[in-house]
């Protein structure tokens, strides 16, 4: 054994010298690894550790990175493709009915006595398309009568995209309110699309506030 | 090795290649990063936090709140985060573009704080935080140095900022504890802790069904 | 054959000494530090009442007092160490590098100052106010001068792995803290990229700054005691540009499932996985210090076994299944300390103890004292991680339980917080041995007639296969 014996806890001795050591090293590193032909199994087994690694490594940042997208935080998770993310409409509706209807209409939905029409089991918001849609683009003016009873508030705004408008909310919007409200607080009608209400302003085009008569005409 | 020249250029090299991957990377992507617009509600999230908060977010960093507590929400599914109400959605990068020092926090000695300021069903408010801070809790120590006893005047009466101890923590007959700015700064700041808005990128992912291939690990 | 002990290494002492007092002062100030924060966890009142004293500020002064007091310093000692040894020559420009040590120690200082008054950074791994940066910068590269002429100016032409590997760390930290500097401080990013820059410069930190200096003590100190070529050395090289090249790339490794693109944390478990390759080279070439004898030998065995504990463990909880649970928890401490006490210090520790007899041509004045800091400090590391790990089991099992409240998790946590406290309490008693025994070693540099006696070393035994 060349190992210096360690006795003493003060001092450790070295072996060998750092010519030594640098000798040796740069001796082994010029060796070639054998002069008989037989395969050293080492530096395969060194491969083929680095190849494995190396193939994990790339299968996992395959799987579990994202495609690298910058808005999937989510590993398990595809980036999505453009345009495919929607707002949930009736989550924007109820945002919407949140913010701007809920003063007259009221949070459930039940308007106020003589004022303002109740939204809840109103036979014009579970009624035609036609009409409702109407009604929010258009604006309503004057009386109106709701199950029976009848309204004389201020005038109903004019929502849509129309000259005259305070509001002018696109054909999305008013599609995701009237959604929204034609399933909520016990209303059963089916939703509308924003080409439905693009069509409406098509064929209607310009005019002033809706008012009970007209509606009865739209089917 | 024997060449220098190549070495020094192997490390530069090396450090290069994590510097950009990681760095530039990230900051390419998340550098011009912008407000989220809802149409519907005609305004941009996040929000700037007050200017009060701000300067709380500050106080919060320099006293280290960010070694034990965390203000980042995990996905559902992911550990326990949403069952504790700590938030209704993961919290993203959008989250904190308009913090000026996010803590994000590496520890959860104590509950994560990224939704503190909207908590269900009823979130803390600001004297509540302030008696937090003043008496601690177990595991968290007190705040005392962000307060202030003093002596209420003769003929004086209680500052409106007093804070209504009870209890041990009570102070004598003519004395009042009052937070200090910097208290008032952290609490505002923990108050306006919220998740304001439901990016796209926060929907929960639908977990893969069985015997897909992208099973989720 | 040339001696242990030559004029060239009695030239060579001043900066290195003064490195290595500073950085053991260092480590006795961090582990005070250390047990006041340890102690505030299970009690949380102890010195809350200060603001300069209060637990958060409490972590940070002790973790940049153990990494840049105590770590910087005596890995920087014993980098110029083992460069001027391998150069064949005496350390050149010696004043830069003692002018350099002093400066670093005043920034230290007042950075510590600066986080205990209010100007904390909040960022793991580097808690230097950015006034403090700068000084820190041109100190460190001042202190490098000695090394990278040692380095360029070596008599031969082919290195040795110890020689690469504090190279490596004399030039990537300045590179790293420049870059830290711009990043978060001069003009800093915006939101989470904030944690993405301090994630990776934390990573790097350890990988590319902190893990090369220990190595490269290991790398010098086993040959020279076993007497042995290292068995795997014509890997060696593989093993440090692995090391290299993927250390940085784990920068994301504690934000999983936090709020950056995914790819970032897949990215960290990729490389934790593939720094696996690196660290497995390292035990194939240092596997010669469990059957070694003497102080140094037995340090550094325990080091190189942690450091590779470490870096299994590291790699098996990176993975988004397991971080699920080990996150937030003190597991991530435990890790840590595994990375910078266990791995890093011991090794330190074993070239301190190897190299300061031929500094200072005197041997350790005080055996028992020597004795005392190795037993104290392997127990101490053990304990400390392992009630560091058992603390994390129970916090996980309390977070994962929504209707566990946090009382209930510090109550069931603070037994092991306790032997935490107690793991802290005896490695400071084992770092004021080592300072004592330093202390008293190097002042009796000036007493001639006790010169260490050093054995002939004799020819390498080269390996036949």
């Amino acid at each position: 054994m060349s190992d210096q014996p360690q006795n003493d806890p003060r001092l450790d001795q070295a072996s060998v010298s750092d010519e030594a050591l640098l000798d040796a090293h740069e001796r082994q590193l010029g060796r070639h690894p054998d002069d008989k032909g037989n395969y050293r199994l080492l530096p395969i087994g060194i491969l083929f550790v680095l190849s494995g690694l190396i193939l994990f490594a790339g299968t996992y940042l395959n799987r579990y990175t994202g495609h690298y997208s910058a808005l999937v935080f989510n590993e398990t998770a595809k980036p999505a493709l453009p345009g495919s993310i929607k707002i949930d409409p009736l989550a924007q509706g109820k945002a919407q009915y949140k913010a701007v209807c809920i003063t007259c209409h009221q949070p459930s939905g039940t308007g106020m006595p003589g004022i303002y029409p109740p939204l809840a089991g109103s036979e014009f918001v579970n009624g035609s398309a036609e009409r409702v849609i109407r009604i929010l683009v258009y604006g309503l003016k004057g009386e109106v009568h709701v199950g029976g009873k009848a309204f004389n508030a201020a005038a109903m705004p004019v929502f849509g995209q129309v000259p005259n408008s305070a509001y002018n909310w696109s054909d999305e919007k008013i599609a995701a309110v009237l959604s929204y409200v034609r399933q909520e607080w016990g209303n059963k009608a089916a939703a509308i699309t924003a080409d439905q209400v693009a069509a409406v302003r098509k064929a209607v085009g310009t005019r002033k506030e809706m008012t009970e008569a007209d509606l009865q005409e739209v089917k | 090795m024997k060449n220098n020249v190549l070495f020094f250029l192997g490390i530069f090299a090396a450090l290069g290649l994590s510097w950009a991957g990681i760095v530039l990377g990230s900051n390419a992507q998340l550098g011009g990063l912008a407000p989220f617009y809802d149409d519907s509600q005609n305004s941009a999230y996040p929000e700037w936090m007050p200017g009060e908060a701000a300067r709380g977010q500050l106080v919060y960093k320099d006293l280290g709140c960010a070694e034990c507590h965390t203000q980042q929400v995990r996905r559902p599914g992911f550990g326990s985060d949403q069952a504790r109400g700590w938030g209704e959605r993961q919290s993203v990068a959008r989250d904190y573009i308009y913090q000026p020092a996010p803590q994000l926090g590496l520890s959860r000695v104590g509950p994560d704080l990224a939704n503190i300021g909207d908590r269900k069903p009823t979130a803390p408010d600001s004297e509540d935080l302030l008696k937090l801070l003043y008496a601690g809790a177990e595991g968290m120590p007190s705040y005392r140095f962000l307060f202030e006893k003093r002596h209420i005047g003769v003929g004086a009466q209680p500052s409106d900022l007093a804070l209504n101890l009870t209890g041990s923590l009570e102070p004598p007959e003519g004395w009042e504890v009052i937070p200090s700015e910097r208290a008032r700064a952290l609490v505002t700041y923990l108050v306006n802790c919220k998740t304001t808005y439901d990016y796209p990128e926060a929907v929960p992912v639908p977990p893969a069904k069985e015997g897909s291939e992208e099973g989720a690990k | 054959m040339k001696s242990e002990y030559t004029p060239t290494d009695r030239a060579s002492r001043w900066p290195l000494l003064l490195l290595l007092i500073s950085g053991t002062v260092w480590l006795v100030a961090s582990g005070v530090l250390a047990v006041i924060a340890s102690v505030q966890l299970h009690t949380p009142g102890f010195l809350a009442g200060c603001s300069l004293t209060t637990y958060g500020r409490m972590t940070q002064l002790a973790e940049t007092a153990f990494v840049y007091g105590w770590l910087a310093n005596a890995g920087l000692a014993l980098a110029l160490f083992v460069l001027g040894r391998l150069s064949g020559e005496a350390l050149r420009g010696q004043n830069w590098a003692i002018l350099g040590t002093i400066f670093w120690n005043i920034g230290v200082l007042a950075a510590l100052v600066g986080v205990a008054t209010g100007d904390a950074t909040g960022f793991a791994l580097l808690g230097l106010p950015k006034y403090v940066q700068l000084i820190l910068f041109f100190s460190y590269a001042s202190i490098a001068v000695p090394g990278i002429l040692a380095w360029s100016g070596r008599q031969r032409e082919v290195s040795y792995a110890s020689q690469w590997y504090a190279a490596a760390a004399l030039f990537l930290f300045p590179w790293l803290l420049s870059i830290v500097h711009v990043f978060l401080f001069a003009v800093p990013v915006r939101g989470v990229l904030q944690a993405i820059v301090a994630g990776w410069y934390a990573q790097a930190a350890w990988t590319l700054w902190i893990a090369p200096l220990a190595l490269s003590v290991a790398y010098y100190v086993i040959p020279k005691v076993t007497g042995k070529v290292l068995p795997s050395y014509e890997f060696a090289a593989l093993g440090f540009w692995a090391l290299v090249f993927v250390g940085g790339l784990t920068g994301g490794r504690h934000l999983v499932g936090g709020p950056v693109p995914a790819w970032i944390p897949s990215l960290a478990v990729v490389s934790c996985a593939l720094l696996l390759f690196h660290t497995f080279i390292v035990v194939l070439n240092l596997r010669g210090a469990l059957s070694a004898g003497g102080i140094a030998a037995k340090f550094i065995a325990f080091g190189v076994a942690a450091y590779a504990l470490g870096a299994a463990m590291d790699a098996l909880t990176s993975f988004h299944s397991m971080a699920e649970h080990t996150q937030f928890t003190y597991f991530d401490e435990a890790q840590k300390q595994l990375a910078l006490y266990g791995a890093a210090s011991s090794i330190l520790f074993g070239g301190i103890y190897y190299a300061v007899p031929r500094i200072s041509g005197k041997a350790w004045l005080s055996g028992n004292l020597v004795l005392a800091h190795i037993g104290l400090t392997l127990v101490g590391i053990v304990m400390l991680v392992a009630s560091l790990v058992a603390a994390s089991a129970t916090q996980t099992r309390g977070l994962m339980d929504p209707k566990l409240s946090f009382e209930e998790i510090t109550l069931h946590v603070r037994p092991c917080l306790l032997l935490v406290s107690g793991a802290q309490a005896i490695l400071l008693l084992g770092n004021v041995a080592l300072l004592l025994n330093l202390y008293t070693t190097v002042c009796e540099i000036l007493n001639l007639s006790k010169p260490a006696v050093f054995n002939t070393p004799t020819a390498v035994e080269t390996h036949a296969s």
